[in-house]
């Protein structure tokens, strides 16, 4: 239970072994490297930046395939396995040869093709679609569609849309216009279309009054395809011949893709996932200072990595200097968080993370958490029944797929919940609700039950409610102690006893004295209580003012202070939730059961509807009632036990490492190939 | 006299599990408008708000929960009918009511609280954790109210 020591480093590296050295560093994969300010730029320093460029432009490379292939692509695998999977295991080596292998370029411009292939296919396709419906309403036109297209030496055309109720109109001063030397054609886009196509058809000597003409109704002229020519029923046909082909293209294309990105998905991620190693790597180096002839790199390094880390860098020995600062982190440093703990301890740890890490040198709550979020999930969730079905599934899970880091630690604490859950659920009488009382035929199983029941929250809730409350009382004093012990660690002496001291005093006081009123202790219990409480409550009085100036001042907040009695009240009522959560787990599964019992009587479909009512009715109620508990379980411990002796407020450790998105970089094989 | 005091067991069931679902209703619909609104940017971002717009949903559950209750204890389904004076009746309908009220105004606030983490989980989704707590503070008050409903329901003797 703690946060781990770190100790700065810098290391005055020659710039012949800088790359190497840093490369080293990631693959460490346990340093984190601190931004040093820069002083103007130099060769070196160009160099880099250069270098990183060229990094991000294969980078950019990968991403526009990956990208451009992402729809085509399929890796087989289901969607529980790529959300629970590793990522496929490769080493450094294999993705250096990955790359000197592979011509990237080629597959980008491949990829390029096609996709400029397509975007022109689907820009014809487009159009072919326009000039369809246009074929589509001049159905009937009797000349041919060069005719309008092309026109002749002396005869022109214009096309276009005009309301329907102006073709009136449009006939008569057509026909003043043009005489006999034009003729008028209407199209039909539709019995109730709005705009109908016209077509008109003159001679060139009489094209100014026809345009006159024309603009005597609203007519939107429209470009007529170049390409149309002969009948429209030809022409229909050679549309749709056209279509059929762009579309066995696009098709063909699209197949081509799919197979380019089932040969090279794999390979670009890789690459992808290199060439981000190889940034950051780039991106350490930037960081550091450089000189002609040395760079100088600042890390932080755990303390119980310090060994491997000098012996890894011993091999350039001749060529760098290691400088530790000692002693620990100065004031003006902000080293970062790392936690450690016990082995059993891990599955609690993200929730610590999820909280807000300890600041450097800070207490870190995972340990004293744990017990409690392992009993409170149990008590919340509190049915045997849905502990062993939750229990299973995360077995089964684990069995199928190999499941790491911080997954596998909700797993964990999944299982951990569920295996609790079953001991209340045990003790509560609770299986799936009352389903061993509610059906006949599970009789036999009644006194295995009831052998193991201790308490009875359905009969007799009150019971259950003071255990709760009684959590609630050790939780929070629990919190008291820790914040006192840590005040005492620092030196706080007057915080210790004032703040915790005086509110454990009042608070066990009380308690006390409460025991002694309710008849369960003695009278000496009772005296003890009461002297004790008014200890604290003189404790709070004399303390609890001292910021302020002046005695007045300093009583009136001592006095008021007082009233922060009814904070710790509210905190401990709020633990009856873990009543309310474990009742309403068992109320939920006892209605499933009354009404898969109610159905069963119906006949023919009764004993169906029974079987689809009991099964999504637990499954329902399990998902819901299991975030419910992991839910109220996490505030209790966030908002009632957190908030007595934790804040929070630590930077994470960000160590140089193979951050990748798509495999995961072995180092241990690396290892073995310096 | 005695089917009046069914029938007002029978309200105390209805306003629980009416109330209560309505206000979950109600929460679950802000919180789902929030999400659709995230997801028009985000798709992929499906699960995080489904998760988020579900929270508000439990005190629609609690209300139906305490209206079985009701109703199991007056006997109308499963069981024996019981005989409940008009006295018992209405202790039955009080005891509901505070899973109807707090259900109703917890649901849309929950939901409120729950339509602002959706959009905080839309900028920053690694904070999901902490976008979970904050709808769970005002849901603690439905839970309060449920608690108090079950042990009013419970200590009514027939």
């Amino acid at each position: 239970m703690a946060v781990l020591k770190v100790k700065k480093a810098t290391v005055y590296a020659h710039q012949t072994v800088t790359e190497d050295i840093v490369a080293e560093l990631q693959r460490l994969s346990n340093c984190e490297v601190l931004s040093l300010e820069q002083q103007g730029s130099d060769a070196r320093k160009e160099q880099i930046a250069r270098r990183t460029k060229e990094i991000e432009d294969s980078s950019a490379d990968a991403r526009f395939l990956l990208r451009f292939f992402e729809p085509y692509y399929e890796d087989g695998r289901g969607v529980l396995e790529r959300l629970l999977s590793d990522k496929p295991p490769v080493t450094l080596k294999e993705l250096e040869d990955l790359l000197r292998k592979t011509d990237i370029n080629e597959i980008v411009e491949q990829a390029r093709k096609i996709e400029r292939r397509l975007v022109e296919l689907r820009a014809t396709l487009s159009y072919l679609d326009a000039k369809q419906s246009i074929l589509e309403t001049l159905e009937g036109f009797p000349y041919d569609l060069s005719l309008i297209s092309q026109g002749t030496k002396n005869i022109t055309s214009i096309f276009g849309n005009i309301p329907t109720e102006q073709t009136e109109r449009l006939k008569l001063a057509f026909e003043n216009a043009s005489g006999d030397r034009g003729e008028l054609f209407f199209g039909f886009a539709g019995e109730k279309a709005a705009q109908v196509p016209v077509v008109m058809i003159f001679d060139k000597s009489v094209s100014a009054d026809v345009v006159e003409a024309a603009s005597s109704v609203t007519l939107s002229r429209v470009d007529f395809p170049k390409d149309l020519e002969g009948t429209v029923e030809d022409a229909k046909k050679l549309v749709v011949e056209e279509r059929k082909k762009l579309l066995e293209e696009e098709t063909n294309l699209k197949e081509r893709a799919k197979g380019l990105s089932a040969q090279w998905v794999p390979t670009i991620q890789r690459l992808f996932d290199y060439h981000e190693i190889l940034r950051k790597r780039y991106e350490a180096l930037l960081q550091g200072q450089t000189t002609r002839e040395v760079s100088i790199i600042k890390l932080w390094v755990p303390e119980n990595v310090l060994e491997t880390f000098k012996n890894t860098l011993k091999r350039y020995e001749d060529l760098i200097e290691v400088a530790l600062e000692d002693p620990d982190p100065a004031a003006g440093d902000d080293p970062p968080t790392m936690l450690e703990n016990p082995k059993w301890a891990l599955p609690f740890e993200p929730l610590t993370r999820l909280y807000g890490l300890p600041p450097y040198g800070g207490m870190d709550p995972t340990v004293p958490m744990a017990p409690f979020m392992f009993v409170f999930l149990g008590m919340c969730l509190g049915d045997g029944g849905y502990g062993i079905v939750l229990s299973m599934l995360i077995l089964w899970l684990s069995s199928r797929y190999k499941i790491t880091g911080d997954k596998r630690n909700f797993f964990n604490l999944l299982f951990l919940g569920s295996v609790s859950t079953i001991f209340f659920g045990a003790i509560t009488g609770s299986w799936l609700g009352d389903m061993i009382d509610a059906f006949g035929s599970l009789a036999f199983l009644r006194s295995l039950k009831n052998s193991v029941v201790l308490l009875q929250p359905m009969e007799n809730p009150l019971n259950f409610l003071g255990i709760s409350l009684a959590l609630g009382v050790i939780q929070v004093i629990f919190g008291l102690f820790l914040a006192l012990w840590e005040n005492l660690r620092k030196g706080n002496y007057i915080a210790a006893f004032g703040d915790q001291g005086g509110w454990i005093a009042l608070i066990t006081g009380l308690l006390i004295f409460g025991g002694f009123s309710a008849g369960f202790l003695g009278q000496a219990a009772g005296f003890a209580g009461k002297v004790l409480s008014l200890f604290g409550v003189v404790l709070l009085v004399t303390t609890q003012g001292r910021e302020k100036s002046g005695i007045v001042s300093k009583a009136l907040s001592g006095i008021l202070s007082l009233y922060n009695i009814t904070s710790y009240l509210g905190d401990v009522l709020s633990y009856s939730r873990l009543l309310a959560l474990g009742l309403a787990t068992s109320a939920v599964a006892m209605i499933i059961n009354t009404l898969t019992g109610l159905v069963v009587g119906i006949p023919y479909v009764g004993v169906v509807l029974a079987v689809i009512i009991f099964l999504g009715g637990h499954v329902f109620s399990i998902a819901v009632n299991t975030l419910g508990a992991f839910i109220h379980s996490l505030r209790l411990q966030y908002v009632e036990f957190f908030s007595k002796f934790y804040s929070g407020g630590g930077r994470a450790f960000e160590p140089l490492a193979y951050d990748t998105k798509y495999v995961q970089v072995l180092t241990a094989e690396a290892e073995n190939t310096p | 006299m005695e089917l009046l005091g069914i029938m007002l067991a029978v309200l105390g069931a209805a306003l629980a599990a009416g109330f209560a679902g309505s206000g979950s209703a109600i929460g679950v619909g802000i919180a789902g408008e929030a999400g659709a609104g995230v997801m028009t940017e985000d798709p992929g971002k499906f699960g995080l708000v489904l998760l988020l717009q579900a929270l508000p949903g439990t005190q629609g559950i609690y209300g139906l929960l305490t209206a079985f209750f009701a109703i199991l204890k007056v006997g109308i389904i499963g069981g024996e009918p019981v005989s409940v004076n008009v006295w018992q009746g209405l202790g039955v309908m009080f005891a509901c009511l505070p899973i109807a009220i707090a259900g109703y105004y917890s649901g849309i606030a929950q939901g409120k609280t729950s339509a602002a983490c959706i959009q905080l989980i839309s900028k920053r989704p690694e904070e999901t954790g902490k976008a979970v707590i904050l709808p769970a503070m005002v849901e603690t008050y439905a839970v309060l109210a449920l608690l108090m409903s079950i042990i009013l329901l419970n200590s009514i003797s027939f």
